[in-house]
């Protein structure tokens, strides 16, 4: 996954590949590697909203 | 020795005068208030009505609600979003009365609202008109909308960081972050609050310059949300004010509104993104979140119906592999009575090797038959068994 990961990345990202996963040429031997890299990304989205993702605490620290 | 009288003689003097010229009269007069001093809890307001000529005051009198009359004051607030204050133009209804203690007062008696409202409503036209005006590359008139740089800036996919404007310890400011805190989703929010006045004379001025602290790090939020709630609802004002409602058209990040009225909508309002209530303008920021992790939900649906799909279909194809090979097996075809047949343990696959009185051996599933060719002819029957 890249390491300035953002909502709007994340998104794309998963879009693309579930729109990659979804081709009937896909090759049985990458769909895990795909699988991964998307639950992934689902993972990031859904920690992010709940907060549990740094980014959101950093920005209460710098709140305070 | 001039002939003296006694001063309440002049003054009863000049009562009864004025009495005769003004008994059961009442005037319309337009007039600016100033020096307006409400006491609630009598329900009495002394005021000036003054008029001006250019800087210059060239009438004032006094004037005064009596509790009978106090209610008028409620209702022009109410109705105008207005506070009945300094420095507005009113029509009123009053009674000439002179007191030998108090002197000369107007006793107010109804308010024109009607020309206040209309008076506002001319204000607010000359505002829009001027914001229009001098800003047309960021605020326009489209079918009735103002459609303004910032209320059609595009709203982050996800809104987190959010800078609240409100006054302290208001409702709206309550309200707001607990339709926040409580969302059943369980996102998480930081909220930067950044509080001032929220109404009065000068709150216009304290609005912009919290805009001002929030444009100075403005990569740091998502959106701004500007709400108050409870408390006095009639001052209007600050949110018609033309340097304020052109600081939210400019701002560049996205502005909701919740600045409490249901029925009126504020110049600020139309520049902004409005949502009327404090409470509102939270469960808009959840529901925009609650898009977003659904589109994701939706995504993870298709990823896992696709990868189920995907599986099974590479178990039906080796099944089906599995099924060819075996219903071509030979073990398989010599159970259905189909045998082989070899010479010398070579399987024959083409008969015109084999010679009559040599001898062939053929294969059964169970059994294996060593005979000999007696006879061989071509087969005129085919497969048609």
């Amino acid at each position: 996954m890249p390491k300035e990961l953002t909502y709007n990345k994340a998104f794309t990202e998963l879009e693309k590949l579930v729109e990659q996963i979804e081709d009937d040429t896909i090759q049985l031997d990458t769909l895990a590697a795909k699988v991964k890299e998307a639950n992934e990304l689902i993972a990031y989205c859904e920690e992010k909203l709940q907060g549990i993702e740094k980014e959101v605490k950093k920005a209460k620290e710098k709140k305070k | 020795m001039p002939q003296a009288i006694k001063l309440s003689e002049l003054a009863y003097e000049i009562q009864e005068t004025m009495e005769a010229r003004f008994e059961g009269e009442t005037f319309w007069v337009t007039a600016e208030i100033s020096d307006v001093k409400k006491y609630t809890s009598t329900r009495r307001c002394y005021l000036k009505l003054v008029e001006r000529e250019g800087n210059n005051t060239n009438t004032e009198l006094r004037a005064v609600f009596w509790a009978n009359y106090y209610t008028e004051i409620e209702q022009f607030e109410r109705k105008t979003k207005q506070v009945f204050a300094d420095g507005i133009e009113i029509t009123c209804e009053v009674k000439v009365r002179f007191h030998p203690k108090y002197g000369l007062n107007l006793d107010v008696v109804k308010i024109d609202v009607a020309y206040t409202l209309g008076t506002i409503e001319l204000e607010r036209q000359k505002t829009l008109e001027k914001l229009v005006a001098e800003n047309p590359k960021h605020i326009k008139l489209v079918e009735g909308n103002y459609i303004t740089y910032n209320n059609k800036l595009p709203l982050p996919i996800v809104i987190q960081r959010i800078a609240l404007i409100t006054a302290p310890n208001s409702d709206g400011q309550r309200d707001f972050k607990q339709e926040l805190e409580k969302n059943k989703h369980g996102y998480a929010f930081s909220v930067t609050e950044f509080l001032t006045q929220i109404q009065g004379d000068t709150a216009h001025q304290l609005i912009g310059e919290q805009l001002q602290l929030i444009y100075n790090s403005k990569e740091n939020f998502d959106m701004v949300a500007i709400v108050r709630g409870g408390g006095s609802q009639t001052d209007f004002k600050p949110f018609e004010d033309y340097i304020l409602a052109k600081t939210v058209a400019t701002f560049p990040i996205p502005i909701y509104t919740g600045i409490g009225h249901d029925r009126n909508t504020s110049i600020v309002d139309m520049m902004a993104r409005e949502h009327k209530t404090p409470t509102k303008v939270a469960s808009k920021i959840i529901e925009h979140n609650f898009e977003f992790e659904n589109s994701i939900i939706e995504l993870k649906e298709r990823l896992s119906q696709q990868v189920d799909l995907l599986i099974d279909n590479a178990k039906e194809n080796i099944q089906s592999m599995k099924r060819l090979v075996k219903l071509a097996s030979p073990a398989n075809m010599m159970k259905k009575g189909f045998a082989i047949i070899t010479q010398n343990n070579q399987i024959i696959i083409d008969p015109k090797n084999i010679q009559p009185n040599t001898e062939i051996d053929i294969l059964l599933q169970d059994e294996i038959i060593y005979t000999n060719v007696t006879k061989k002819e071509k087969n005129a029957q085919g497969t048609n068994l």
